[in-house]
């Protein structure tokens, strides 16, 4: 699904992805890692056509991507789900709103494009948008605005406005640093949930080491070089050490 | 329907009444486009003959200035020592009974209420021609500003820290000079400074009524059509206003920063003091006044005030329909400024146009047109349109699209940018993105500073009339120079009523906006 071919980003002087090779099948679910500036989120970056790399090759679904055409950055972007620390959501607006913008990419032609620009979606993304944010938990804020919904309820929200793209991809970044222990576990569970029920590729930033043991396969980053790839059971806890330069215990109970 | 509705159906009600509020304004104003056309070559060929500037003057125009700066200094120093007393009394925390808060926020509402120019017109027939009662009326109007803010501050002082030296068995004293003293001055002094700032550009326009400074050559010089020289007061009043502008911001930001007003400035802070008392006594030398024309004039004003009571509602409609206008001039003149802000304030935002040239040379536009006062734009555009409303139109649009595209160049500069990438990453298109990420972050944001500028703008259409712009200014002028103060006091009711009116009903949509 996902070919990174010695991929390098530099900003300024500061190297922040050195030779990153990565390759991901259709319906993998693993959880990328690593201290603070490791390159996890420009490595996000790179894959939904955010971050232009400096050098190396990335294949989408077989095809290799040109940074230079936006069209084809928007097609991928298209196929792609992002969901964020900060929910990157428009506050002011209803939790429905937000979930239909998640459809704004598929009605990019004609009329449709036209209505959307103006502020009118077609009646069934409302329908689609109102069974995904039941199936995400959230039925009854639908018409609330999300400035009042809580962190956990935003992130739903977010998750919702993903899937309403139908991706094939899902990106997560650091999706639970802005969340209580408690909420945090219900996302992740959902978010697996997702990816097992829809078979979509989900690549998850973690913060802290806690819910690693959740997913198969684990990549490790350290300083922009691919420091670990491989299955969960082989991440041992001695790496974890070295990985984060400190204590195991505080790696761990750092939640 | 194939489409669903974004919002409720209730809010396009909204915009209907908008729009037939808008329609009425515009025709009431006396909105043309033709003559806006001609009045754009006539205004160009009026700033033409403008140049190049006569400063043949120049010794008396820059002692005119000194004296225009002086009043506005007068005026906020007594104004600001006025208002302690009055901040303290209508804060809900200091002030000792509900009898006296209500009172006193009553009169400071009401002080605010009118227009600066309102006063200086009363005032000048107590008191005669000359600076003492432009100092008065910017005095009173200060206490309305500066009594609001006091107590606004007063009212936030945080009581932790009052609770934890208290609990360390200071004395009240102490408790006073470090627990709340550092919480209140920095606020203080930043209004004492915006309040002088404003009343020196006030005081200018104070001279147009004969209330002294530089606006009494500007009008006198319009009035002869000596263009030339006209010109050069112009350029005095835009180059002192920035200058003075600066030089405000420059303090308040160093308040802001702790250079100034901390614990480890007293020596800076003392200075400060001596050479604002140092400026001021020098200030005097500009301000001829002397203490027998003081109490003369207090000995006038009593009678006049007993005048103001002999209500006299017979025109009653005339006055109403006066207002309407007015109101129409404040609603045109917004509407057009925010359709020239978006715009300028877009070429403004820093973020959104990244040429440096094109940035600077949009604020300096909008510097220019925030520093030449709106009574002052309408004089030149009375020359250049004629008299009527349309001439009021104009100035206000231009100066408070001076005020409005700096807003909104503010609110882009801030513009969250994590939705938008959202959206992007989605695969949205620009057009997309700008409908549903933009406009629902910056819409409310543009609606409350208009509605607040509305506000605005429709106080200053009260005084438009006096130099021949519009609305009720006009007879409130012929009435006071008739001494017909019975009328004079019912219009001064029809403003206050339509004042807070429109007050409530703005207040009540930014509330919505939130």
């Amino acid at each position: 699904m996902l070919f990174l071919n010695n991929i390098n980003k530099s900003f300024g002087k500061k190297k922040v992805l050195d030779d990153v090779s990565l390759q991901v099948k259709r319906g993998e679910v693993l959880a990328l890692i690593g201290p603070s500036g490791s390159g996890k989120t420009t490595l996000l970056r790179v894959i939904n056509g955010f971050v232009l790399p400096d050098g190396g090759d990335f294949y989408f679904d077989g095809t290799k991507v040109d940074f230079s055409k936006k069209e084809m950055l928007r097609n991928i972007r298209k196929r792609i789900g992002k969901i964020y620390q900060q929910f990157n959501l428009v506050e002011r607006v209803t939790a429905l709103e937000n979930v239909m913008m998640g459809a704004l990419g598929k009605y990019d032609k004609g009329i449709d494009y036209l209505m959307t620009s103006i502020g009118f979606f077609p009646k069934e993304v409302k329908e689609k948008a109102l069974y995904l944010l039941e199936y995400v938990g959230l039925a009854d804020h639908a018409y609330t605005r999300v400035d009042r919904l809580s962190g956990g309820q935003k992130q739903r929200v977010a998750i919702a406005r993903a899937l309403m793209q139908d991706p094939e991809v899902l990106l997560a970044d650091e999706p639970i640093s802005n969340l209580d222990p408690g909420t945090s576990r219900k996302i992740i569970n959902l978010l697996l949930r997702i990816s097992a029920e829809k078979g979509i590729t989900l690549i998850c930033v973690l913060h802290h080491l806690y819910y690693v043991q959740e997913f198969n396969r684990v990549v490790a980053l350290k300083n922009g070089k691919l420091y670990f790839d491989g299955p969960q059971s082989d991440f041992s806890l001695d790496m974890a050490r070295e990985l984060y330069e400190t204590e195991l215990e505080e790696v761990y109970f750092e939640v | 329907m194939r489409y669903s509705l974004p919002s409720p159906s209730f809010k396009y009600l909204w915009w209907l009444l908008f729009l037939v509020v808008l329609y009425y304004s515009f025709s009431f104003s006396k909105f043309d486009v033709f003559a806006l056309v001609e009045g754009f070559s006539n205004s160009l060929a009026l700033i033409e003959e403008m140049i190049p500037p006569q400063f043949s003057n120049l010794e008396n125009i820059i002692n005119l200035t000194f004296q225009t700066v002086a009043i506005g200094l007068w005026g906020t120093i007594i104004g600001s020592i006025l208002s302690l007393p009055v901040g303290f009394l209508s804060a809900r925390n200091t002030s000792p009974n509900l009898l006296v808060y209500y009172t006193f926020r009553g009169l400071v509402n009401f002080l605010r209420s009118i227009p600066e120019l309102l006063y200086a017109l009363i005032l000048v027939i107590a008191f005669g021609v000359g600076p003492l009662p432009g100092i008065i009326a910017l005095a009173i109007s200060t206490v309305g500003l500066l009594g609001k803010f006091y107590s606004e501050a007063i009212e936030s002082v945080d009581q932790k820290p009052v609770e934890a030296l208290q609990s360390t068995g200071s004395r009240s004293i102490a408790v006073f000079r470090h627990a709340i003293i550092p919480q209140i001055l920095p606020l203080f002094v930043g209004y004492n400074l915006y309040l002088l700032d404003h009343n020196i550009r006030v005081a200018i326009v104070l001279g147009v009524v004969g209330a002294g400074g530089l606006g009494v050559e500007l009008y006198s010089q319009m009035r002869a059509f000596n263009y030339p020289q006209v010109g050069a007061i112009l350029v005095v009043i835009v180059l002192a206003i920035s200058l003075i502008d600066r030089f405000s911001a420059k303090l308040r930001e160093d308040i802001q920063q702790y250079k100034l007003l901390a614990y480890h400035t007293k020596t800076k802070d003392l200075i400060l003091l001596a050479s604002t008392f140092i400026v001021a006594l020098v200030s005097l030398k500009f301000l001829p006044i002397d203490t027998s024309e003081l109490i003369r004039g207090f000995k006038n004003l009593l009678p006049l005030i007993g005048e103001f009571f002999k209500l006299d509602f017979s025109e009653l409609k005339t006055y109403v329909l006066l207002m309407l206008e007015t109101v129409a001039i404040g609603i045109t003149g917004t509407a057009i400024a925010v359709l020239l802000s978006v715009p300028l304030g877009m070429l403004m935002a820093r973020n959104l146009i990244t040429n440096f040239f094109v940035n600077n040379v949009a604020r300096e536009i909008a510097n220019f047109l925030r520093a030449v006062p709106e009574l002052v734009m309408a004089l030149i555009f009375v020359s250049a349109v004629g008299l009527g409303p349309f001439a009021g139109v104009l100035a206000i649009a231009l100066h408070t699209t001076g005020f409005l595209s700096k807003f909104y160049a503010e609110a882009i500069e801030n513009l969250d940018y994590r939705p938008i990438e959202a959206l992007e990453a989605v695969g949205a298109r620009l057009t997309q993105t700008i409908r549903h990420a933009v406009i629902p972050m910056i819409l409310p944001l543009f609606n409350s500073y208009n509605l607040y500028i509305l506000d605005r703008n429709v106080r200053a259409a009260t005084v438009m009339g006096v130099v021949g712009a519009g609305g009720i200014g006009f007879e409130l002028v012929m009435r006071i120079k008739l001494l017909e103060f019975e009328k004079v006091s019912v219009m001064i009711l029809v403003i206050l009523l339509t004042l807070v009116l429109i007050d409530y009903f703005s207040g009540y949509l930014r509330r919505r906006l939130v």
